[in-house]
């Protein structure tokens, strides 16, 4: 076993962890403030390859595999949960349906795009009425020659309205259910017919926008078809699955970062004459904390390893994302308690922490369903089933 | 325009604990990195690749791991690398290594330009540029903050005295410039994962420089190190900030430190 990254993606590493520190963390705080996406760090981003790392470069993309996204996002994660959500949406599920079940030619025009970041994408799976429970979704999409007509609406979706490229999953036979009676489709967002409702005013997050969008007779070529035709909700749950790592990764960033700012701050501040950090109350948390992230950065980038080498993994990546979410928010919960009264204010960085921190339980399949995942890979080798 | 940049891996001084009442240096994290003044040095000559069209090699002496050092020149833009690696470098003082790095130039072809950072991030001693240019008989710039290409010239801006001067130079030169005015760029992603799969380091040794034991004698022994004394705390200037800045301000124009 080895366990040491390849060189070029320690290089890599420093080059994200520069550009975030330099490019991310400046706008960080304005961004959750102004509640605006932070479009100038996008591009810079995709000046660097940063939109489309997991992707081959014969497709525009960095050719860093799932290791090398994992490792931008636990970069990003680190510095600005908005940013990597922005940029994560975009990759890990949009960008990814494609590159899982697109064909040659949906790659070279649709993945191409966006994973050189000329265009942003979001991934259209949340209804008002399907969101744990993704197979109840009720936009239609009705063949009519060479289209399929989309109706319906989306909820939540992330990037809705900066997206020029979203991938949807639409019933086409509402008497087949999930299997075989969902189709994804690609939908380029200038087509007629599609426009954003409202976006959501939310607790964290706020420098990522989360769309309604709406689809009244959107006609789709046939092309669009993305996967087999009825096999979209497979389609879906598949980038969903590679999606869990990374985001795992990403709270893997956000708990290191709750861990060097509790170390930061516990040298510096003086209690009863001596720095907090020599009191056990306080080393305790952060020791707490640093076996916590030590256990899910081997989990992480075990299961980018398993990703990249084509082995089973959705087991793995539902742990990535269950495990990282909650033990980003218990460190942060921690940072928060370490840090008094200032990591109550608002002026500091904690408190984004805080509210930052809780999306990653519920978005992207909340952790009761990564519970549900995992029990069912779990028991279904000895026959039973685990109802949803 | 043909430009061989000199380059040197250092060891990350954000891996290492001073302790100074022990006058000892811990290494936490040992880690190596393209030195901040050969990036800046890097920079300077994308910049010129990016103005007129260039082609750029980057060398450096150094340990069989200096690679890292070259294949990250290479992701930032590079053309070409090229290693001196030998055991017979292991002693080599300031001289040598001048010498060293001047032979390969030569053994490259020459170059129109050499570009090196003023000093290097770890040993500081600020010699390689001038040595290496009395070496291959080179016009030389050094401490260059602005610098452009013109037809069979450079124009170099430089600190002087208490300002800057412009200068201009003819081809062949050799360039050192400051770090502070070149930072860097970032490595596109797609570059720095091709630079590891796609791109090669050609390594030299001694023999393939041509240098026999005599060239590489070195000048300098080494007898132990110390800490410098600790350096007097300055004059600090209080009160409210308004005040104080204005205090401030007038005390560096006193001393010519801001015009």
């Amino acid at each position: 076993m080895d366990f040491s990254f390849p060189k070029e993606h320690q290089l890599f590493r420093r080059m994200v962890r520069e550009f975030a520190e330099n490019e991310v963390k400046p706008l960080a705080k304005a961004v959750d403030r102004e509640h605006r996406v932070p479009l100038e760090t996008v591009k810079k981003a995709a000046a660097l390859g940063l939109m489309g790392v997991p992707f081959p470069q014969k497709y525009g993309g960095m050719g860093g595999g799932e290791m090398g996204y994992c490792i931008m996002m636990e970069e990003l994660g680190r510095i600005c949960t908005s940013t990597a959500t922005v940029i994560g949406a975009h990759t890990g599920i949009a960008a990814m349906s494609i590159y899982l079940d697109g064909t040659e030619e949906q790659k070279q025009k649709f993945l191409t795009p966006l994973a050189s970041g000329r265009l942003i994408g979001a991934f259209g799976l949340t209804e008002a009425q399907a969101g744990s429970d993704a197979a109840a979704i009720k936009t239609t999409a009705v063949r009519d020659g060479n289209h399929f007509v989309l109706n319906g609406a989306k909820v939540f979706i992330t990037n809705g309205d900066i997206a020029g490229i979203m991938t949807v999953m639409a019933v086409t036979d509402p008497s087949l259910g999930a299997y075989g009676g969902i189709t994804a489709f690609v939908v380029e967002t200038d087509t007629p017919g599609f426009s954003i409702g409202s976006l959501e005013n939310k607790m964290g997050i706020r420098g990522s926008s989360t769309a309604e969008c709406v689809f009244q007779d959107v006609r789709v070529p046939k092309e669009n078809v993305l996967g087999q035709f009825g096999a979209g909700f497979l389609t879906f749950m598949k980038s969903l699955d590679i999606g869990r790592a990374s985001l795992g990764a990403a709270c893997l960033g956000g708990a290191q970062a709750a861990m060097e700012g509790c170390m930061e701050w516990t040298m510096a501040r003086e209690q009863f004459g001596v720095p907090v950090a020599t009191k056990q109350s306080v080393y305790f948390m952060i020791a707490d904390m640093a076996a916590e992230i030590e256990a899910l950065r081997s989990l992480i980038y075990r299961t980018a390893w398993l990703i990249d080498t084509h082995q089973p993994h959705i087991k793995e990546a539902a742990i990535c994302k269950l495990y990282g979410s909650e033990v980003a928010s218990r460190c942060i919960h921690k940072a928060v308690q370490i840090h008094g009264a200032l990591g109550y204010s608002r002026d500091y960085w904690v408190e984004r922490a805080y509210r930052d921190a809780r999306i990653s339980e519920i978005f992207e399949g909340t952790n009761e369903i990564q519970r549900i995942v995992l029990a069912s890979n779990l028991f279904r080798p000895y026959g039973l089933r685990i109802p949803s | 325009m043909k430009i061989i940049v000199l380059i040197k891996q250092i060891l990350d001084p954000a891996g290492i604990l001073v302790r100074r009442d022990k006058e000892k240096m811990f290494i936490n994290r040992e880690e190596y990195i393209l030195g901040p003044d050969s990036k800046a040095a890097l920079e300077a000559t994308l910049r010129l690749k990016d103005a007129g069209g260039a082609e750029v090699i980057a060398l450096s002496m150094g340990r069989p791991r200096a690679e890292d050092a070259l294949r990250e020149a290479l992701a930032l833009g590079g053309d070409a690398a090229y290693l001196l690696s030998d055991e017979a470098f292991d002693a080599a003082d300031i001289p040598v290594t001048a010498n060293v790095l001047a032979a390969a130039v030569q053994k490259l072809g020459g170059a129109d330009l050499v570009v090196a950072g003023r000093e290097s991030g770890d040993t500081s001693a600020g010699q390689i540029g001038s040595r290496v240019a009395e070496a291959l008989n080179y016009a030389q710039v050094t401490d260059v903050h602005v610098l452009t290409g013109e037809p069979g010239a450079i124009r170099a801006t430089r600190r002087w005295g208490g300002g800057y001067a412009t200068v201009q130079a003819m081809l062949p030169a050799v360039v050192t410039v400051a770090r502070e005015a070149f930072p860097a760029r970032y490595a596109h992603g797609a570059r720095i994962m091709n630079a590891y799969r796609e791109w090669q380091v050609t390594t030299w040794n001694a023999a393939d420089l041509g240098l026999d034991e005599a060239a590489l004698k070195p000048l300098l022994a080494f007898r132990g190190e110390s800490f410098p004394p600790p350096l007097p705390v300055g004059e600090q200037v209080k009160g409210a900030p308004a005040s104080a800045a204005h205090e401030l301000i007038t005390a560096l124009k006193l001393q010519k430190v801001i015009g």
